[in-house]
Protein backbone atom coordinates (compact mmCIF):
# COMPACT_ATOMS: atom_id res chain seq x y z
CA UNK A 1 0.00 0.00 0.00
CA UNK A 2 1.37 3.27 -1.01
CA UNK A 3 2.00 5.68 2.06
CA UNK A 4 -0.58 8.32 1.14
CA UNK A 5 0.69 11.13 3.09
CA UNK A 6 4.39 10.53 1.14
CA UNK A 7 2.21 10.52 -2.07
CA UNK A 8 0.87 13.67 -1.45
CA UNK A 9 3.31 15.63 0.17
CA UNK A 10 5.95 14.94 -2.82
CA UNK A 11 3.73 14.21 -5.77
CA UNK A 12 0.63 16.95 -5.76
CA UNK A 13 3.22 20.37 -5.66
CA UNK A 14 3.65 19.39 -9.80
CA UNK A 15 -0.23 19.28 -10.26
CA UNK A 16 0.08 22.97 -11.21
CA UNK A 17 2.46 22.36 -14.26
CA UNK A 18 1.15 19.32 -14.87
CA UNK A 19 -2.29 20.89 -15.42
CA UNK A 20 -0.40 23.58 -17.73
CA UNK A 21 0.63 20.97 -19.69
CA UNK A 22 -2.56 19.21 -19.78
CA UNK A 23 -4.23 22.13 -21.29
CA UNK A 24 -1.79 22.51 -24.22
CA UNK A 25 -2.42 18.62 -25.12
CA UNK A 26 -6.24 18.21 -24.69
CA UNK A 27 -6.93 22.06 -25.19
CA UNK A 28 -9.50 22.34 -23.38
CA UNK A 29 -9.76 22.96 -19.15
CA UNK A 30 -12.21 20.30 -18.31
CA UNK A 31 -10.34 17.85 -20.11
CA UNK A 32 -7.15 18.82 -18.66
CA UNK A 33 -8.44 18.56 -15.26
CA UNK A 34 -10.13 15.65 -15.88
CA UNK A 35 -6.38 14.28 -17.71
CA UNK A 36 -4.53 15.42 -14.16
CA UNK A 37 -6.95 13.83 -11.81
CA UNK A 38 -6.23 10.19 -13.76
CA UNK A 39 -2.55 10.76 -13.95
CA UNK A 40 -2.87 11.46 -10.23
CA UNK A 41 -5.07 8.21 -9.49
CA UNK A 42 -3.12 6.13 -11.52
CA UNK A 43 -0.05 7.45 -9.87
CA UNK A 44 -0.98 6.86 -6.28
CA UNK A 45 -2.02 3.30 -7.52
CA UNK A 46 1.41 2.83 -9.18
CA UNK A 47 3.51 4.37 -6.22
CA UNK A 48 4.62 1.51 -4.81
CA UNK A 49 6.43 1.00 -7.95
CA UNK A 50 8.16 4.33 -8.02
CA UNK A 51 11.50 3.74 -7.01
CA UNK A 52 12.40 6.58 -4.63
CA UNK A 53 15.34 8.98 -5.40
CA UNK A 54 14.34 8.49 -8.85
CA UNK A 55 12.86 11.28 -10.93
CA UNK A 56 9.66 11.75 -9.15
CA UNK A 57 8.22 14.67 -12.06
CA UNK A 58 9.54 12.63 -15.30
CA UNK A 59 7.80 9.96 -13.71
CA UNK A 60 4.73 11.89 -13.30
CA UNK A 61 4.97 12.99 -16.70
CA UNK A 62 5.16 9.70 -18.30
CA UNK A 63 1.32 9.00 -16.76
CA UNK A 64 0.07 12.31 -17.71
CA UNK A 65 1.29 11.49 -21.62
CA UNK A 66 1.26 7.77 -21.67
CA UNK A 67 -3.02 8.62 -19.92
CA UNK A 68 -3.15 11.35 -22.79
CA UNK A 69 -2.00 9.18 -25.32
CA UNK A 70 -4.53 6.13 -24.58
CA UNK A 71 -7.33 8.19 -23.68
CA UNK A 72 -7.83 10.29 -26.71
CA UNK A 73 -6.18 7.72 -28.69
CA UNK A 74 -3.62 9.95 -29.99
CA UNK A 75 -1.30 8.47 -32.46
CA UNK A 76 1.92 10.46 -30.59
CA UNK A 77 4.06 7.12 -30.91
CA UNK A 78 3.71 5.98 -33.45
CA UNK A 79 6.44 6.25 -35.78
CA UNK A 80 4.34 8.61 -38.82
CA UNK A 81 5.63 11.16 -41.27
CA UNK A 82 3.61 14.09 -40.19
CA UNK A 83 4.52 16.48 -42.94
CA UNK A 84 5.48 19.85 -41.68
CA UNK A 85 6.90 20.93 -45.16
CA UNK A 86 10.59 21.86 -45.46
CA UNK A 87 11.10 24.51 -43.03
CA UNK A 88 14.40 26.67 -42.64
CA UNK A 89 16.23 26.55 -39.29
CA UNK A 90 15.79 29.63 -37.50
CA UNK A 91 13.26 30.54 -39.09
CA UNK A 92 12.01 33.25 -37.22
CA UNK A 93 15.24 35.07 -36.79
CA UNK A 94 15.54 34.69 -40.65
CA UNK A 95 12.34 35.94 -41.87
CA UNK A 96 12.67 39.03 -39.17
CA UNK A 97 15.99 39.42 -40.96
CA UNK A 98 15.17 39.16 -44.55
CA UNK A 99 13.32 41.96 -44.10
CA UNK A 100 14.81 44.21 -42.01
CA UNK A 101 18.39 45.48 -42.09
CA UNK A 102 21.03 44.88 -39.40
CA UNK A 103 20.68 48.32 -38.58
CA UNK A 104 17.02 47.51 -37.36
CA UNK A 105 16.82 43.87 -37.33
CA UNK A 106 16.94 44.48 -33.32
CA UNK A 107 14.11 46.69 -32.42
CA UNK A 108 12.47 44.17 -35.23
CA UNK A 109 13.11 41.08 -33.42
CA UNK A 110 12.44 42.99 -29.91
CA UNK A 111 8.84 44.01 -31.27
CA UNK A 112 8.05 40.31 -32.25
CA UNK A 113 9.00 38.58 -29.52
CA UNK A 114 7.34 41.57 -27.22
CA UNK A 115 3.94 41.52 -29.51
CA UNK A 116 3.18 37.62 -29.28
CA UNK A 117 0.45 37.32 -27.03
CA UNK A 118 -0.49 34.73 -24.93
CA UNK A 119 -3.44 33.49 -26.90
CA UNK A 120 -1.09 33.68 -30.36
CA UNK A 121 1.84 31.27 -28.28
CA UNK A 122 -0.93 28.95 -26.91
CA UNK A 123 -2.75 28.69 -30.19
CA UNK A 124 0.65 28.43 -32.07
CA UNK A 125 1.84 25.36 -29.75
CA UNK A 126 -1.88 23.59 -29.99
CA UNK A 127 -1.77 23.68 -34.12
CA UNK A 128 1.34 21.38 -33.77
CA UNK A 129 0.56 17.77 -34.29
CA UNK A 130 0.90 15.50 -31.35
CA UNK A 131 3.88 14.11 -31.93
CA UNK A 132 5.47 17.43 -32.27
CA UNK A 133 3.83 19.42 -29.55
CA UNK A 134 4.62 16.51 -26.78
CA UNK A 135 8.54 16.79 -26.77
CA UNK A 136 8.23 20.75 -27.57
CA UNK A 137 5.60 21.36 -24.31
CA UNK A 138 8.09 18.99 -22.22
CA UNK A 139 11.53 20.64 -23.22
CA UNK A 140 10.52 24.65 -23.44
CA UNK A 141 7.95 24.27 -20.98
CA UNK A 142 8.93 22.02 -18.39
CA UNK A 143 13.12 21.88 -19.11
CA UNK A 144 13.02 18.24 -19.17
CA UNK A 145 16.80 17.14 -20.86
CA UNK A 146 16.84 15.22 -23.77
CA UNK A 147 17.02 11.58 -22.38
CA UNK A 148 14.36 12.50 -19.77
CA UNK A 149 12.26 13.02 -22.75
CA UNK A 150 13.14 10.15 -24.55
CA UNK A 151 12.30 7.89 -21.03
CA UNK A 152 8.80 10.14 -20.47
CA UNK A 153 7.46 9.67 -24.06
CA UNK A 154 9.54 5.80 -24.77
CA UNK A 155 11.85 7.19 -27.90
CA UNK A 156 14.76 6.91 -28.91
CA UNK A 157 16.95 10.19 -27.94
CA UNK A 158 17.47 10.73 -31.86
CA UNK A 159 13.77 10.73 -32.30
CA UNK A 160 13.22 13.23 -29.27
CA UNK A 161 16.03 15.61 -31.23
CA UNK A 162 14.61 14.99 -34.65
CA UNK A 163 11.04 16.22 -33.48
CA UNK A 164 11.91 18.65 -31.14
CA UNK A 165 14.09 20.22 -33.79
CA UNK A 166 11.50 20.05 -36.19
CA UNK A 167 8.61 20.80 -33.80
CA UNK A 168 10.14 23.86 -32.93
CA UNK A 169 10.82 25.55 -36.57
CA UNK A 170 6.90 24.61 -37.44
CA UNK A 171 6.06 26.75 -33.95
CA UNK A 172 8.07 29.60 -35.44
CA UNK A 173 6.51 29.28 -38.79
CA UNK A 174 3.13 29.60 -36.81
CA UNK A 175 4.42 32.38 -34.29
CA UNK A 176 5.79 34.11 -37.77
CA UNK A 177 2.40 34.08 -39.13
CA UNK A 178 1.03 35.84 -36.08
CA UNK A 179 3.24 38.33 -36.27
CA UNK A 180 2.52 39.00 -39.57
CA UNK A 181 -1.16 39.44 -39.19
CA UNK A 182 -0.99 41.40 -36.12
CA UNK A 183 1.55 43.55 -38.34
CA UNK A 184 4.26 43.22 -35.27
CA UNK A 185 6.90 44.28 -37.40
CA UNK A 186 8.01 48.13 -37.50
CA UNK A 187 8.16 49.59 -41.23
CA UNK A 188 11.80 49.30 -42.28
CA UNK A 189 13.46 52.78 -41.35
CA UNK A 190 15.16 54.25 -44.25
CA UNK A 191 18.82 54.89 -43.82
CA UNK A 192 19.38 58.89 -44.40
CA UNK B 1 31.16 32.62 -41.65
CA UNK B 2 34.24 30.79 -39.96
CA UNK B 3 34.17 27.00 -38.90
CA UNK B 4 33.90 28.38 -35.48
CA UNK B 5 30.52 29.77 -36.27
CA UNK B 6 29.54 26.67 -38.55
CA UNK B 7 30.38 24.94 -35.68
CA UNK B 8 28.50 27.39 -32.84
CA UNK B 9 25.14 27.29 -35.18
CA UNK B 10 25.26 23.51 -35.64
CA UNK B 11 25.23 23.44 -31.99
CA UNK B 12 22.63 26.19 -31.33
CA UNK B 13 20.16 24.20 -30.02
CA UNK B 14 21.78 21.40 -27.74
CA UNK B 15 23.98 24.70 -26.20
CA UNK B 16 20.69 26.77 -25.39
CA UNK B 17 18.94 22.88 -23.99
CA UNK B 18 22.34 22.65 -22.34
CA UNK B 19 22.67 19.24 -23.57
CA UNK B 20 26.81 19.78 -24.44
CA UNK B 21 29.12 18.44 -22.64
CA UNK B 22 31.28 21.07 -20.52
CA UNK B 23 34.34 21.36 -23.03
CA UNK B 24 31.93 22.09 -26.15
CA UNK B 25 29.98 24.45 -24.35
CA UNK B 26 33.04 26.63 -23.20
CA UNK B 27 34.05 26.51 -26.66
CA UNK B 28 30.71 27.77 -28.21
CA UNK B 29 30.84 30.64 -25.14
CA UNK B 30 34.02 31.72 -26.11
CA UNK B 31 33.02 31.77 -29.59
CA UNK B 32 30.68 34.39 -28.56
CA UNK B 33 32.11 36.02 -25.98
CA UNK B 34 34.18 36.89 -30.01
CA UNK B 35 31.32 36.67 -32.46
CA UNK B 36 28.99 39.56 -32.43
CA UNK B 37 26.39 37.98 -35.47
CA UNK B 38 26.25 34.46 -33.82
CA UNK B 39 25.85 36.16 -30.41
CA UNK B 40 23.44 38.38 -31.83
CA UNK B 41 21.42 34.97 -33.16
CA UNK B 42 22.26 32.60 -29.91
CA UNK B 43 20.28 35.63 -27.87
CA UNK B 44 17.76 36.07 -30.36
CA UNK B 45 16.47 31.89 -30.23
CA UNK B 46 17.27 32.09 -26.32
CA UNK B 47 15.19 35.05 -25.51
CA UNK B 48 12.73 33.23 -28.15
CA UNK B 49 12.77 30.00 -25.54
CA UNK B 50 12.11 32.57 -22.59
CA UNK B 51 8.66 34.30 -24.34
CA UNK B 52 7.31 30.95 -25.10
CA UNK B 53 7.74 29.47 -21.55
CA UNK B 54 6.56 32.58 -20.05
CA UNK B 55 3.29 33.29 -22.41
CA UNK B 56 2.40 29.22 -21.51
CA UNK B 57 2.16 30.14 -18.23
CA UNK B 58 -1.57 29.15 -16.89
CA UNK B 59 -3.70 29.88 -13.89
CA UNK B 60 -4.87 26.91 -12.17
CA UNK B 61 -8.13 26.62 -11.60
CA UNK B 62 -9.62 27.51 -8.10
CA UNK B 63 -9.73 24.55 -5.64
CA UNK B 64 -8.06 22.35 -7.98
CA UNK B 65 -5.50 20.80 -6.08
CA UNK B 66 -8.41 20.56 -3.29
CA UNK B 67 -10.56 18.48 -5.70
CA UNK B 68 -7.75 15.91 -6.72
CA UNK B 69 -6.96 15.25 -2.99
CA UNK B 70 -11.01 14.37 -2.88
CA UNK B 71 -10.51 11.83 -5.96
CA UNK B 72 -7.20 10.73 -4.23
CA UNK B 73 -9.36 10.33 -0.53
CA UNK B 74 -12.14 8.59 -2.00
CA UNK B 75 -9.30 5.89 -3.66
CA UNK B 76 -7.95 5.47 -0.09
CA UNK B 77 -11.26 4.48 0.97
CA UNK B 78 -11.30 1.74 -1.67
CA UNK B 79 -7.92 0.63 -0.18
CA UNK B 80 -9.73 0.51 3.12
Amino acid sequence: MADQADFERDALQYAPQLYTAALRMTRNPADAEDLVQETFLKAYRAYHTFQAGTNLKAWLYRILTNTFINKYRRDARRPSEVDLGELEDMYLYRRIGSEHSAASARSAEDAVLEGLVEADVKKAVESLPEIFRLPVLLADLEGFSYKEIAEILDIPIGTVMSRLHRGRKALQKALWEFAERRGLLPDEVADE
Amino acid sequence: MSDRCDEALANLYLYLDSELDRVSSDRIRAHLADCPPCEHVFSFEHRFKLVVRERLREEVPPEFIAKIRAVLSSEYEIDG
